[in-house]
């Protein structure tokens, strides 16, 4: 067996899969209110059961959002030369050729998806608390309709590509969503500048 | 964005300077659609109710305008839903079937549907839909049951004077312009409303809405925002998938060049 490292504490872990999972729910739901999609609100019981499944998702994503700062919010805010370099080759991702920047515990690109899912997280969340409360003030449910609907556009655009770069595109990666660990071998290898 | 087009649509036809006021086509509506009474306040004005609401599908807006020939001029405006063509409510509602499309062209709604966003409230430009005490949407739906079993809408049928018109809304519109009416308000407005105004005089006058429209954030979101939601989540899902094929998975090792 080879020799682990723990990347992620036990909380982080647990709570990413409470963020995800509240986040998948909520652009299915979403989804279905936007296209009048029956049969996901069949799912439901109705669209008026779906509606309290889409709130009340919306309270524990907005929860765990905010709980999940603590987690990468500083390493979100701090970009070296090494990242710099990390967005000129693309992280690699473009050409396995090219030579990749030493990285710390998260590459630029993880860090810049962070502080877009927080704050698009905390547009969604605002509006949707706005039109779950305030209905009955005209100017704001229409602002916050449109607000929710933006960062709705940029959930279902960001969400499946960090999906893809933690599955698919880096094998390997999804046993940390797991586990929380991973093999020291390659964690010197992807974060020489973390393990070091 | 027009929801939905038809060739037998229907429409009332209201002519303000025929009506009196006599509040009969409140009366009618109660009664056919079993609404409660509203205890309201005398606040100085006949209007009453002061305002459309769950139990009063429709109502006469009543405005005094200066004149030249008296001291004052008492307008009557029979108000209900306008059953727009491009209706703002029926496109903003996230629930199916919540509110439809009759097939004379009116728009109705299904209570079981409702899901008491109302978000149709703020859509509508003409501030019609309200919400009952359970917090389901109601609103005029032109009697579209009455209709249905060969009848005209209770309002039109008991109105006394004509200023209530129910029937083939290419037919209204022809005949209000042949009886010499210069302004068909709503002939042309959002798609064409289903509640036409005949007016010789300008409407706002009678306290119509200038240039009805749907609010611009709705046409933005609906017109832009919801195809580029499944556009963007197609188009990153494809990208991902060529780049799987193309590129390949992230190696430990680069290539040697």
């Amino acid at each position: 067996m080879a020799e682990m490292v723990r990347k992620s504490s036990v909380d982080e872990v647990l709570n990413h899969w409470i963020l995800a999972g509240s986040c998948i729910l909520l652009v299915i739901t979403g989804f279905a209110f936007l296209f009048h999609m029956e049969s996901v609100g069949g799912v439901f019981g109705g669209f008026d059961t779906m509606k309290s499944v889409h709130n009340w998702a919306g309270v524990v994503f907005s929860v765990s959002l905010l709980y999940s700062m603590r987690h990468y919010l500083a390493d979100a805010l701090h970009y070296d030369a090494d990242d710099r370099q990390w967005f000129k080759v693309a992280g690699g991702y473009l050409s396995h050729k090219v030579k990749v920047p030493p990285m710390g515990k998260y590459n630029p690109g993880q860090k810049l998806y962070y502080l877009i899912i927080l704050l698009a997280g905390i547009a969604i969340a605002l509006s949707g608390f706005a039109i779950w409360f305030m209905k009955d003030n005209g100017s704001i449910m229409l602002l916050a309709h449109l607000v929710h609907n933006v960062a709705f556009v940029v959930f279902v655009v960001v969400v499946p590509v960090h999906i893809y770069l933690g599955t698919l595109a880096n094998p390997g990666t999804f046993g940390i969503m797991v586990t929380g660990t991973m093999p020291l071998e390659t964690a010197k290898k992807r974060h020489p500048k973390w393990i070091s | 964005m027009a929801n939905n087009t038809n060739t037998s649509r229907k429409a009332i036809l209201v002519t303000p300077e025929l009506c009196i006021g006599c509040r009969a086509c409140q009366v009618a509506c109660k009664s056919w659609n079993q609404l409660s009474a509203i205890k309201t306040k005398n606040n100085g004005t006949y209007q009453n109710p002061p305002d459309l609401a769950s139990a009063a599908y429709n109502m006469i807006q009543y405005s005094e305008v200066p004149s030249d020939q008296n001291a004052v001029r008492w307008l009557f405006l029979s108000r209900r839903c306008m059953h727009c063509e491009d209706a703002g409510c029926m496109t903003i509602c996230p629930s199916p079937g919540a509110l439809y499309r009759t097939d004379d062209g009116a728009v109705a709604f299904d209570r079981d549907k409702c899901i008491g966003c109302k978000l149709c409230v703020n859509a509508c430009p003409f501030d019609v839909p309200r919400y009952d005490a359970e917090d389901k949407v109601t609103k005029c739906h032109l009697c579209f049951d009455r209709i249905g079993a060969g009848m005209e809408p209770a309002c039109t049928k008991t109105c006394p004077t004509g200023a209530l018109k129910f029937g083939d809304r290419d037919e209204l519109v022809g005949a209000a312009k042949q009886e010499g009416f210069g302004t068909i308000y709503g002939e042309k407005d959002l798609g064409g409303l289903g509640s036409i105004y005949a007016f010789k005089e300008e409407p706002k006058l009678y306290g119509m809405k200038e240039n009805p429209e749907i609010p611009s954030s709705v046409v933005f979101w609906h017109t832009y925002l919801k195809p580029l939601s499944l556009i963007g989540l197609g188009g990153v899902v494809g990208a991902a998938a060529i780049h799987y094929l193309a590129i390949g998975p992230h190696k430990d090792q680069e290539e040697e060049v």
